[in-house]
């Protein structure tokens, strides 16, 4: 069905006027965009310190061991979370026909989470030497974070939970769109997730919880992260945004919900893949690998069904900035996810195992996939929660071509050098100092692309900043879904439905 | 421990949702976040928990624990730690009564804390690989590597596997270097590796004579763990006892020998006797001279 006859057909009633305030997605959103130039800047420094070891030299708290950490969960629940959390205050209100439960009591998490993070960098880089386990990092990747900052996150999860579940509770639209599955899916594997990940070892006996079950819940927990906490987070981001900004119903809505259960049940096998070859049992690992490869159903649900919803509107790609990053954040989240599958196979993991090439993979997921997302959504979300036309339309050019570029330099030289260093390892007449001395050029290379990216983030701070406090008159009226402020046509969810 | 309160909590969970969805009018929503809790769990199940149940993974099952790692009575290790000596090895069964055995001493065990607050393990795996080119790799004169057991981690809380080699892997690094060499690759690592990129940490050192660093507590408690590496790590060899077969450790004591020589060469000294009698830096010198300081940051 055309998207006209669609549109002519949707019933008036349905685009009612719902004035949406918007508070606790500003409040979300500013905190996100705080912190992903802070910690852009931490990591562009992490990279720096490759090239110039002695670069602050004796100051504890910058060594780059304290800031790798620091910059990983920071990008992660300083950056993803809280602009995910910020694109479903937006969302979630537009899709159910009703007002955010509570406004108030979305700025109170916002206040919260952001705190948690603050203890989070406080107390992994350290500066005061601790080891008390309240105040200094748990040691394992991905859950550094201190106990006291772990439960200001549990706190604000729980409150955002209950902020989002009573508005879905309250929807006056009875169809659900796919994005509200996705955001039902990142809230409930969350609060499992992290819950796991970050308190048995305090909770239980110490001895009960030591080495490779330790390991095996670190995985568990630290591939979970990615899959079942940003993944879900940006995938409701696409779905919604993508036919908004395209101005083009999904591809198909059934699709949609074969990759939504597959990404459930299938991520959550997945954590040992990054101990392929390790201590813990070959049957494990062998069910890792295969459980990667099937991650390719509910990822190659997820890009059909975006490829198939902006077919026929490539044209508009030229122009409009959210879809420019939407495709390539398709394309990177298909890259990431084959490039995942392949690394799990023995014979590919044994040589990238342990070198730069995973650090290029895993920035690809995590800025390529997610973060291009994310900005999608602040760029599309932005104006409307403003009422008021973005700032400059050449500046978010500008930050996407930096972004991309300097991802392809940073991305690439971690790839080709990753993989020269693993085949290096496998000569025993090299010395290992010579094998990181093979790589200084490509650590370059990917400081320079670095500088590339976190430029781009200062202009994307820049260009929303400006727009928030410009004084433009606003422009129109953000209703419901059914009304936008701006050039698009109004949409209602019944026009985001399939056309197969 | 978890095996129990997992389901628990699950069932628990599922009755509050339930009671909930009964004073709601709108079921769908609810129902479907039941849905999603249940395939979770389901995968969660098999993933965390059924591996757990290997019998290597915990101490009071482990089978031959004592040849992969050291051990230590809890009794022993606080006695000695207010004595300020080294607690005895234990010897026995294992399968004692659940928590009165350690892997580490109080001092390794505070090491362990430094070498976690440092993010030692970013840079540095604690496995070595059934790879042939990573067991020739870590593999020195005839000592040939044991790959990682998981008998090797029992004690350790939390673990320090890693996931990255910016540095070599550690965990054979126990007993190839002196004290010495470590404290003053600690403090400057570029001293003793041309080219190294690792940090320098000066903070573990009390540097207010910048010729002579000594070591704080915390690099003394570093070094004291990270000698325990892969040192308890005990291969079995056909050869011993006339051809019957025995364990040993897996460092020969002839490549020690020489590891702890080429250390030694490395490690920057003052010698007091040369010179004139002024005393210079010399690269490595006589260790067994009271005389001769070490120089963590030295600059030869």
């Amino acid at each position: 069905m055309a998207v006209q006859q669609i549109m002519r057909m949707q019933p008036a009633a349905e685009t009612e006027k719902l004035q949406h305030e918007d508070l606790a997605a500003k409040w979300a959103l500013w905190s996100g965009v705080g912190y992903i130039v802070f910690f852009g800047v931490l990591g562009l420094l992490a990279s720096i310190k490759f090239l110039i070891p002695d670069l602050f030299n004796g100051v504890n708290y910058l060594s780059w061991p304290r800031i790798r950490p620091v910059h990983v969960q920071g990008m992660i629940f300083g950056w993803a979370l809280p602009v995910f959390m910020a694109m479903f205050y937006y969302m979630v209100p537009r899709l159910c026909g009703t007002k955010l439960w509570n406004e108030k009591l979305g700025i109170a998490t916002t206040l919260v989470w952001s705190t948690g993070v603050a203890l989070m960098v406080l107390g992994v880089l350290n500066p005061m030497d601790t080891t008390n386990p309240l105040w200094s990092t748990k040691g394992k990747e991905y859950e550094e974070w201190p106990i006291v900052s772990s439960g200001f996150l549990m706190a604000a999860w729980i409150m955002l939970t209950v902020n989002i579940w009573s508005t879905f509770v309250r929807r006056t639209y009875k169809q659900m769109y796919v994005a509200l599955w996705y955001i039902m899916g990142c809230l409930m594997w969350t609060s499992f997730v992290y819950v796991i990940g970050n308190w048995p070892s305090q909770l239980f006996p110490a001895n009960s919880f030591m080495g490779l079950n330790d390991a095996n819940v670190n995985w568990f927990y630290g591939h979970s992260v990615v899959g079942l906490i940003a993944t879900p987070a940006a995938l409701a981001t696409a779905y919604y945004f993508l036919p908004k900004s395209a101005n083009a119903p999904l591809y198909s809505h059934k699709l949609s919900l074969i990759g939504f259960w597959t990404l459930g049940s299938i991520y959550i096998w997945n954590g040992a893949h990054h101990m392929i070859y390790g201590p813990i049992p070959y049957w494990l690992q062998t069910v890792a690998t295969i459980f990667s490869f099937l991650l390719f159903v509910p990822v190659l649900s997820a890009v059909t069904n975006f490829f198939g919803t902006i077919r026929g509107e490539w044209h508009q790609l030229r122009s409009n900035v959210p879809l420019k990053f939407i495709v390539a954040g398709t394309v990177f989240y298909l890259l990431v996810s084959t490039q995942g599958s392949f690394q799990a196979l023995r014979s590919l993991n044994a040589v990238t195992h342990f070198t730069d090439w995973v650090i290029g993979h895993s920035h690809m997921a995590m800025f390529g996939f997610v973060t291009f997302f994310a900005f999608a959504g602040c760029y599309y979300a932005v104006p409307r929660m403003y009422k008021r036309p973005l700032y400059s339309e050449g500046m978010a050019d500008w930050h996407f071509w930096l972004s991309f570029i300097g991802f392809i330099l940073f991305s690439t030289a971690l790839w080709i050098g990753g993989f020269n260093q693993g085949m290096e390892w496998n000569n025993p007449n090299l010395t290992f100092i010579s094998t990181v001395n093979d790589m200084k050029p490509f650590w370059h290379v990917r400081a320079g692309g670095a500088a590339l990216m976190v430029i781009g983030l200062f202009i994307f701070a820049w260009n929303l900043f400006k727009t928030a406090t410009a004084s433009t008159p606003t422009v129109g009226s953000d209703g419901g879904d059914g009304i936008d402020a701006l050039d698009i046509p109004s949409r209602t969810p019944s026009s985001l439905l399939s056309r197969v | 421990m978890l095996v129990y309160v997992i389901p628990i909590l699950f069932v628990v969970l599922v009755g509050i949702l339930l009671l909930i969805l009964k004073q709601v009018p709108e079921k769908s929503a609810m129902l479907t976040g039941i849905g999603i809790g249940m395939t979770f769990i389901i995968g969660l199940t098999f993933t965390m928990l059924i591996p757990s149940f290997n019998e290597n993974w915990s101490q009071n099952t482990a089978k031959d624990a004592s040849r992969y790692h050291a051990i230590y009575l809890r009794s022993d290790v606080e006695k000695a730690d207010k004595d300020g000596t080294t607690p005895p090895l234990y010897k026995g069964d294992t399968n004692v009564e659940f928590g009165k055995l350690v892997g580490y001493t109080a001092q390794q065990e505070r090491g362990r804390r430094v070498y976690q607050r440092e993010g030692c393990m970013y840079c540095h795996s604690q496995q070595i690989r059934p790879l042939k080119g990573e067991i020739a790799r870590y593999s020195i004169g005839t000592s040939v590597v044991p790959v990682a057991d998981e008998r090797e981690y029992i004690w350790d809380q939390p673990h320090f596997l890693g996931t990255r080699r910016i540095g070599p892997d550690l965990s054979r690094e126990g007993g190839k270097y002196s004290d010495d060499w470590h404290y003053s690759h600690f403090y400057y690592p570029r001293q003793m590796v041309n080219g190294s990129i690792m940090p320098a940490f000066t903070w573990l050192f009390d540097d207010t004579d910048k010729n002579i660093p000594v070591p704080k507590q915390d690099a003394r408690d570093l070094v004291s763990y990270v000698q325990t590496l892969g040192f308890y790590r005990q291969v079995y060899d056909q050869s011993l006892n006339g051809g019957k077969g025995g364990w040993r450790p897996w460092l020969k004591p002839q490549d020690q020998q020489y590891t702890q020589n080429v250390g030694e060469s490395q490690v920057l000294r003052i010698d007091p006797n040369i010179n004139g009698g002024k005393g210079a830096q010399i690269r490595g010198g006589d260790k067994l001279s009271p005389t001769n300081k070490v120089i963590p940051g030295g600059t030869l």
